[in-house]
C-alpha cells in the first residue's frame, strides 16, 4: 500500500466518497491511464457503459480500441484475453453476470489457469475477469449465483471478492498489475448500498491480507463479499449483549490470509464462517479444515458454518436463502453456548 | 415455394398492407381474424406488464412489442401441443399463442403460488409441459444443444413432431449455438432453429455481433437451408415456418430461419436504450408496426373488423388480464417450505438437515 500514513495530517491524502461500483470504475480508469497495454472489454461495456455501469465513460475517454464491446460469447471473451496476454497486453474482461462464466469455463480453467504451468513459465496470463456475483437483487437463479468455489478449486487462478469501495479499488488495481489470471467477483448487491471515502491518489491492496473489521476476544466471525454488512450487523448485536466479537473480511480467497485467521481464532477459540454460496464444497470448508488442523487443541467450540442452502438460488425466496444477521447470531449462539 | 439464402427478406405483404406478390391464401377469414386477435393479445399483455413492474409486483421484464408478427407467425406455422419448443425469454407472443394460459403466464412473472415453476425462476423464464414448452434458461444459447437433443429423440422415437428452437441474434455468437446447430444437422434431426433478429443484443447492433451478411447464411456452414424473412410480416413468417416444418417432417433434417424484426422497447426493464440507439431509429421502426401492417392488409382484403369491435376485443383482453392478475396475486407467494423440493427426486440427508434448520428458524 502506498497510502500516506494518517499521522501526518498535512500530507493526508485527498479522499472522495465513492460507492463500490464507482470505485471499480475509477480503478479501471486509472489503470487505463497508467498503462497503454491495459484493455477493457466484454458485452455492453462500451456505449452502454456496462449493464451495471461499471465501465461508464471509459470508452468515451479511451476510445473503442481500448474499451470495446464484444459479441455475445464468454468463451471468446476469455479465450481472446488469454491470447492477448501471450502477445503482451493486460486485458480486463467483464463477464456480465458470474452466472455466465460457465460458457467461458473451459477457457478459464483449461487455458488461463494453466498456461504458465503448461509452458514451464514461458507464457502467463496477466488478466482480470471481473464479474458481478451473489444474490439479494431478486434475480432468480441465473442472476444470483456465487460460483467462486469452482475457481478456488482451480490451481493457477487468484480469486478475489471485496466488500467495500476502498478495497474494491485497491484490489482491482492490484489485480490488473499482477501477472496471474484473477477472478474478480463483485458482490452486486453492495454496488450502490453505501459510500466510503477512497483516496484519489494511487494505492493498491496486496492479495492474501484479510481486513480486521472489528477487534474482539470472544468469538471470530469470518466472511467475504456480499455477506459482510450482515456480519457486521450481527457483530454489533453481539457487542450490545456484552460479547466482544472479532470480525474478519477475507477479501481474497486465493491466496487467503491463514495467518490472520489463525491468530484470531487462537485468541477467541470460537469461530463462525459466513458466506452465501451453497454450503457443500463451499470455500469456507477449506478455512474450517485449516482451523481444525492447526488449532484443534485450542478451540473452545467446534467451527460453525453459515452458508447458502444446497439448492439452486430461488427467485421468490431470495430473502429466505441468504444468511442474514439472524442466522449469523444463531450460529454465534451455538458456538458461545457450546 | 420459398427459396433459401435470398438477399432480400421474404415478404408477402408490404408496409401499406398490399400483397407484394400474388399468393394463394390458405387461411380462412376466421383464421386471419384470429391471428389479428393473437397479435393484440400479445401486445396488451406486454404493455400491461410495465405498470405492474412499477408497482414492484415483479422485478424484471423484457418487452416484445414490435415483434408480434415474428412470434405469432411462428406459432401459426407449427402444430400446437404436438411439436416441442425450446423458446427464449422474450417469446411472450409465441408462448401465449401456443396456448399458454394468460394466468399461467402472469403467475410466473409474479412468482406467486399459482406459478407452475413455484417461484423459482426469474420473471419470464417460463415452463409449460402441457404445451410442450421447455423451461427457459437465462444463459444465452444454452438451450440450443438441448433442442437438438429433443429433435434427435423425436427422430429416434419415430414421431412426426418437430422441435422449434428460438433465440435472438446475439445467441448465434455463443459456442453452444454452433455446437447445437451442428449436432442437429449432423443427425438430420427434425429441428427448426428460428432467430428472432431484433437487431440488438442489449446495446450491441447485429452489425458488430457478426460479420456475416445476415444470420440465415450461417445455415451454409452447417449444411442446412437458411431462410431470411421479413419478421414484420406475420403471413410471411407463418408461411416460411410452415414450409420449413413440412420439409423437416418429411425427413430432410434441420432448417434455420431468420426473422428480421425490431424491439420497440428497451432490452429489459433495467436497460436505458438511449445510450446506444437514436430516437429517430426507434421511431422509424415504430412506424413499421407489424400489427398496423396486418390491419392494413385485413382492410385491403375487406375483412378488418369495425374499430369498435377491435376496441371491444382490447377491452376483453384487459379484463382477462386484470382478473388473472388478481387471482394470481391472491394465491399468495411461496414460503420457505418449498425451498428444498425438486432439487432432487428424493430429499438427501444433507438437505433434510438444512430443511430442519429452516423449520426451527421459522418456528
Ligand atoms: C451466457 C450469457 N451471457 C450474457 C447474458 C446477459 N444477456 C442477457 S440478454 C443479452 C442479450 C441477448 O441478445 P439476443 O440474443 O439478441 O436476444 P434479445 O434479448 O435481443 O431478444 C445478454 C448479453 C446472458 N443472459 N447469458
Amino acid at each position: 500500500m502506498t497510502m500516506q500514513s494518517p499521522e501526518k495530517p498535512s500530507a493526508a491524502p485527498v479522499r472522495k466518497p465513492l460507492n463500490l461500483i464507482q470505485a471499480i470504475n475509477e480503478a479501471m480508469r486509472e489503470e487505463l491511464l497508467r498503462d497503454p497495454n491495459v484493455l477493457v472489454f466484454g458485452e455492453d461495456v462500451g456505449k452502454r457503459g456496462g449493464v451495471f455501469l461499471a465501465t461508464e465513460g471509459l470508452q468515451a475517454e479511451f476510445g473503442n480500441k481500448r474499451v470495446f464491446d464484444t459479441p455475445l460469447s464468454e468463451a471468446s471473451i476469455v479465450g481472446a484475453a488469454v491470447g492477448m496476454c501471450i502477445r503482451g497486453l493486460r486485458p480486463v474482461a467483464e463477464i456480465q453476470f458470474a452466472d455466465y462464466l460457465y460458457p467461458g469455463f473451459d477457457q478459464i480453467v483449461s487455458q488461463a489457469a494453466k498456461i504458465r504451468y503448461r509452458s514451464g513459465g514461458g507464457f502467463y496470463c496477466p488478466m482480470v475477469i471481473r464479474t458481478p456475483s451473489g444474490g439479494g437483487v431478486r434475480g432468480g437463479n441465473h442472476h444470483s449465483q456465487s460460483p467462486e468455489a469452482y475457481f478456488t478449486h482451480t490451481p493457477g487462478l487468484k480469486v478475489v471478492m471485496p466488500s467495500t469501495p476502498y478495497d474494491a479499488k485497491g484490489l482491482l488495481k492490484e489485480a490488473i498489475r499482477l501477472d496471474d489470471p484473477v477472478m474478480f467477483f463483485e458482490p452486486k448487491r453492495l454496488y450502490r448500498s453505501f459510500k466510503e471515502d477512497v483516496p484519489t491518489e494511487d494505492y493498491t491492496i496486496p492479495f492474501g491480507k484479510a481486513a480486521i473489521r472489528m477487534e474482539g476476544s470472544d468469538i471470530t466471525l469470518i466472511g467475504y463479499g456480499g455477506v459482510m454488512p450482515d456480519v457486521i450487523k450481527a457483530a454489533e448485536a453481539l457487542k450490545a449483549e456484552g460479547i466482544q466479537p472479532e470480525v474478519i473480511d477475507l477479501r481474497t480467497l486465493i491466496p487467503w490470509d491463514r495467518e490472520a485467521v489463525l491468530a484470531s481464532v487462537a485468541k477467541t477459540g470460537r469461530v463462525v464462517l459466513i458466506s452465501e454460496a451453497p454450503r457443500t464444497s463451499n470455500f469456507m470448508g477449506e478455512v474450517a479444515y485449516v482451523i481444525q488442523e492447526e488449532l484443534f487443541d485450542q478451540m473452545l467450540a467446534p467451527v460453525v458454518q453459515v452458508a447458502g442452502f444446497d439448492t439452486p438460488y430461488p427467485y421468490a425466496l431470495d430473502k429466505v436463502y441468504l444468511p442474514g444477521p439472524n442466522r449469523i447470531l444463531r450460529a454465534a449462539a451455538k458456538s458461545l453456548g457450546y | 415455394m420459398f427459396e433459401a439464402f435470398t438477399n432480400q427478406p421474404i415478404r408477402l405483404i408490404g408496409e401499406d398492407g398490399s400483397r407484394t406478390q400474388p399468393f394463394e391464401l390458405d387461411l380462412s377469414v376466421d383464421e386471419l381474424l384470429q391471428i389479428h386477435r393473437d397479435m393484440i393479445r400479445a401486445r396488451v399483455c406486454d404493455e400491461r406488464l410495465i405498470p405492474i413492474l412499477r408497482q414492484g409486483k415483479t422485478s424484471f421484464y423484457a418487452q416484445s412489442t414490435g415483434m408480434e408478427a415474428t412470434q405469432i407467425g411462428i406459432a401459426w406455422g407449427v402444430k400446437k401441443k404436438h411439436d416441442w419448443f425450446w423458446p427464449y425469454y422474450r417469446d411472450n407472443g409465441l408462448l401465449l399463442t401456443l396456448g399458454m394460459p394468460m394466468g399461467r403466464w402472469i403467475a410466473q412473472l409474479l412468482g406467486s403460488n399459482e406459478d407452475v415453476c413455484k417461484g423459482r425462476q426469474m420473471p419470464q423464464h417460463f415452463s409449460d409441459p402441457e404445451n410442450h414448452i421447455a423451461s427457459i434458461c437465462s444463459a444465452i444459447g444454452s438451450h440450443i444443444a438441448p433442442a437438438a437433443g429433443t429433435a434427435i429423440a423425436q427422430k429416434y422415437l419415430g414421431t412426426d413432431e418437430i422441435t422449434v428452437c428460438t433465440f435472438g441474434e446475439g445467441a448465434t455468437s455463443e459456442g453452444d449455438w454452433h455446437a447445437g446447430v451442428n449436432m442437429a444437422s449432423a443427425n438430420k434431426a427434425p429441428c427448426l432453429f428460428i432467430c428472432e433478429n431484433n437487431q440488438y443484443a442489449i446495446s450491441l447492433n447485429v452489425k458488430d455481433q457478426t460479420n456475416s451478411k445476415n444470420i440465415a447464411v450461417k445455415g451454409h456452414a452447417y449444411g442446412i437451408p437458411g431462410f431470411y424473412v421479413d419478421g414484420q410480416d406475420v403471413l410471411a413468417v407463418r408461411a416460411v415456418v410452415k414450409q420449413a416444418a413440412e420439409y423437416i417432417r418429411a425427413g430432410n433434417g434441420s432448417v434455420l430461419i431468420e426473422c428480421l424484426t425490431y424491439r420497440i422497447g428497451t432490452h429489459s426493464s433495467s436497460d436505458d436504450d438511449s445510450r446506444y440507439r437514436s430516437k429517430d431509429e426507434v421511431e422509424s421502426w415504430r412506424a413499421q408496426d407489424p400489427l398496423v401492417r396486418f390491419e392494413r392488409f385485413l382492410e385491403k382484403e375487406g375483412i378488418l373488423p369495425a374499430r369498435e369491435e377491435i376496441e371491444a376485443y382490447y377491452g376483453s383482453v384487459l379484463a382477462e388480464f386484470e382478473e388473472a392478475l388478481q387471482k394470481s396475486d391472491a394465491s399468495g407467494y411461496p414460503t420457505w417450505e418449498i425451498l428444498f423440493d425438486d432439487v432432487y427426486s428424493d430429499l438427501p440427508d444433507h438437505l433434510a438437515q438444512q430443511a430442519l434448520y429452516l423449520r426451527e428458524e421459522n418456528l
